[in-house]
């Protein structure tokens, strides 16, 4: 079912500048300055050697693929080891969804240096503003990045606020809206940088901040949970693969 | 009120007590908490805890509004009780979105969530947590420390003997249990653990979370004047510090820091790499932090007044330059700065007595503003005359700490001031509330 949002016409201009920070970080380059997260790795504990708390449930509700079709939250996560992200396409803040995507990426590329933890991973981009972000919007935000050959990567929105809030307080998402002198709502939206791991039996396990937002801590906690997932007889042979 | 006075000089040549507590300003929040206020604060909220015969006698969040440009600067704006009998109300820390406050109460272990992003002009009390003990077989939630989506709480005892042994537990923002961890009482790194807790601190670029140690139920809430007397109760104070892997929860090293270490504070500049605390009874600063083979290690570096008159150091406060230090002893009534430009050699460059008895101490971001208050716990703060029990506002210029305002919190019939933390107005509209449509007809990005 394409929602009726999907076929809203944006302006090429809009579509553009959408378009243009992916392509601008595709390359998985640096943290932006000042803003980057700054882990230690070699402080960080093995892969499979320590257990990630069951935070919460992951809360379900329906969204809407780059594609327009309407799908619950939860089949699409189920099954597999889910790194979520709330933004907005036309997010400029450097330590917002720019820097989250920044590091997906990095993420990413590393997942196709791994085609076993691929296989059991998928990055969930979804949007804040589905008022903007449409199905359409999304497809040109993510484009270059969705390759089923490649790790999966979703490009999510909803049809409305009234179906995205039941996700963003379901997982504890803050996002107000920047108003102007007159008190009205401008495009601004102030949010808490949050990537959520998900796993595949729909528990959070891990919440990641602008203070822990680091590819190499994000790997190790996908290679954990990947571990736990196969098994402890087979915890090994899972992390000697990175 | 109906309590007897306790006489400074005696508690000081019963030597060594410790007060207890703190953990308070923007400066000292958690990593992970969003919204620091960098510029001026509207509110202050102070936790209290009630006293017989003094308004309603409840703990109760009080906000202050300490914005000069408000007409009600300096005044008392909104009160917020809790029911039931008085728990000890003691710290309080904001959840990562800075929209709660859990405030907890030391005796009855109950945790009390305020919604102050709401309206932090009036917050409210929406929900008390009355398990805490029974699920955790900790005693006394202490520190509350933000992490994303969660709360790492700090016992100060346990269920058992009511002694220092305690733990940390991890709640979920609904208030959910999701883990918990013993402060280690066995060797870790060739130190033995005693098993105390008090303060959190957490480095997330290093994976480094440290807590300090301070005394259990069975002592925090005995009057002062009858524990100082008994010298059993006396040695069942904290003596270590423990360095966790924070992504493991695991403890690496047990540091040797005599005197039950309070508050720890990260300096906040960017490439430091080491944290400071007060020790309450030895009234020493140590430093920690990685020596050249990349080990970490505790060591003292400085004295607070003369530990032989016992000032009983129970708060400090670090500039959001890692450069200066605000340290509060109770029983001096003493607001102290210390000169950290080499950590390694704390120097005290001021000193002023801002009370009788003083506890806390919170500053703003700039450094500007410093914020006072009196009280350390029920049954430890002073009598008579010296039981001033207030909050009080300075102005800090680098030279001289002045006077802004002051709320008597006897006068007001409010009861004992104790942890302060700061808010601020919204900036923006939530997002439920635009139901999408306002959203839609906004400019365009």
């Amino acid at each position: 079912m394409k929602h009726r949002l999907a076929r809203m016409r944006a302006p090429l201009a809009l579509l553009a500048g959408v378009a243009a920070w992916p392509a601008l970080h595709a390359a998985g380059d640096a943290l932006p300055a000042g803003g980057g997260p700054r882990v230690d790795a070699a402080r960080l504990p093995a892969p499979g050697s320590y257990t990630l708390a069951r935070i919460q449930r992951c809360p379900d509700g329906e969204v809407l693929l780059a594609d327009g079709r309407a799908e619950r939250l939860h089949a699409l996560l189920q099954g597999r080891i889910s790194l979520l992200s709330f933004m907005y396409t036309y997010c400029r803040d450097p330590v917002g969804c720019p820097l989250a995507y920044s590091v997906m990426i990095q993420t990413r590329d590393a997942l196709l240096r791994d085609a076993a933890l691929a296989g059991q991973v998928q990055l969930v981009s979804l949007s804040f503003d589905p008022t903007n972000d449409t199905p359409e919007q999304m497809a040109i935000y993510g484009r270059g990045q969705v390759d089923p050959r490649r790790a999966r990567w979703l490009f999510l929105t909803t049809a409305s606020v009234a179906k995205l809030m039941p996700l963003l307080n379901g997982l504890g998402q803050d996002v107000s809206i920047e108003v102007d002198a007159r008190g009205r709502p401008t495009r601004t939206l102030n949010h808490l940088l949050k990537l959520f791991l998900i796993d595949a039996r729909l528990s959070v396990r891990e919440i990641y901040s602008v203070a822990t937002l680091d590819a190499a801590m994000l790997l190790n906690d996908l290679r954990t949970l990947a571990i736990e997932q196969a098994g402890p007889s087979s915890g090994a042979a899972v992390s000697r693969r990175w | 009120m109906n309590r007897k006075p306790v006489l400074v000089a005696a508690i000081a040549a019963a030597f060594a007590l410790v007060a207890g507590q703190s953990l308070a300003d923007e400066t000292c929040n958690s990593p992970y908490l969003a919204k620091l206020i960098k510029g001026q604060e509207d509110y202050l909220h102070v936790w209290t805890l009630g006293v017989d015969g003094v308004g309603d006698g409840r703990d109760k969040l009080v906000t202050i509004d300490v914005n000069p440009a408000s007409k009600r600067y300096g005044k008392v704006v909104h009160k917020a009780s809790v029911p039931g009998a008085r728990g000890e109300a003691h710290h309080m820390g904001f959840t990562d979105d800075r929209r709660y406050l859990w405030a907890g109460g030391l005796d009855d272990s109950r945790i009390h969530v305020f919604d102050v992003g709401s309206n932090p002009a009036k917050p409210r009390l929406v929900k008390t947590m009355a398990n805490f003990a029974k699920q955790t077989g900790y005693v006394g939630p202490h520190t509350f420390y933000a992490l994303p989506g969660r709360m790492l709480v700090a016992g100060l005892s346990n269920t058992k003997d009511k002694g220092g042994v305690t733990g940390l537990a991890t709640f979920n923002n609904a208030g959910q249990l999701i883990a918990k961890h013993d402060i280690p009482t066995g060797e870790v790194g060739g130190v033995k653990g005693d098993g105390y807790g008090y303060d959190i601190a957490i480095n997330p670029g290093r994976n480094a979370m440290l807590t300090s140690s301070f005394t259990g139920q069975a002592n925090y809430m005995r009057p002062l004047g009858e524990l100082i007397k008994d010298g059993e109760a006396m040695k069942k104070f904290g003596n270590t510090m423990v360095l966790w892997d924070l992504k493991a929860m695991q403890p690496q090293q047990v540091f040797s820091v005599p005197g039950a270490p309070l508050e720890i504070r990260w300096s906040l500049k960017e490439g430091d790499n080491w944290a400071i605390t007060a020790t309450a009874l030895t009234s020493k600063l140590w430093l920690v932090k990685p020596g050249g083979d990349g080990k970490w290690a505790a060591k003292e570096v400085g004295t607070i007044g003369d530990p032989a008159k016992i000032p009983l150091p129970v708060d400090i406060s670090i500039s959001a330059d890692g450069r200066g230090l605000w340290v509060n002893t109770f029983m001096d009534g003493m607001t102290r700065y210390f000169d950290l430009s080499n950590p390694e050699a704390p120097k005290q460059t001021y000193a002023k007595q801002t009370g009788k008895q003083v506890n806390m101490i919170s500053q703003s971001w700039d450094g500007k503003r410093v914020y006072i208050s009196s009280s350390l716990l029920d049954k430890w703060d002073k009598g008579g005359a010296d039981n001033e029990q207030f909050v009080r506002a300075f102005h800090w210029d680098g030279q001289e700490l002045k006077l802004a305002f002051e709320v008597d919190f006897t006068k007001e019939k409010l009861g004992r001031a104790h942890h302060m933390k700061f808010s601020a107005k919204a900036a923006g509209k939530g997002y439920a509330q635009l139901a999408g449509q306002q959203l839609a007809q906004a400019p365009r990005p």
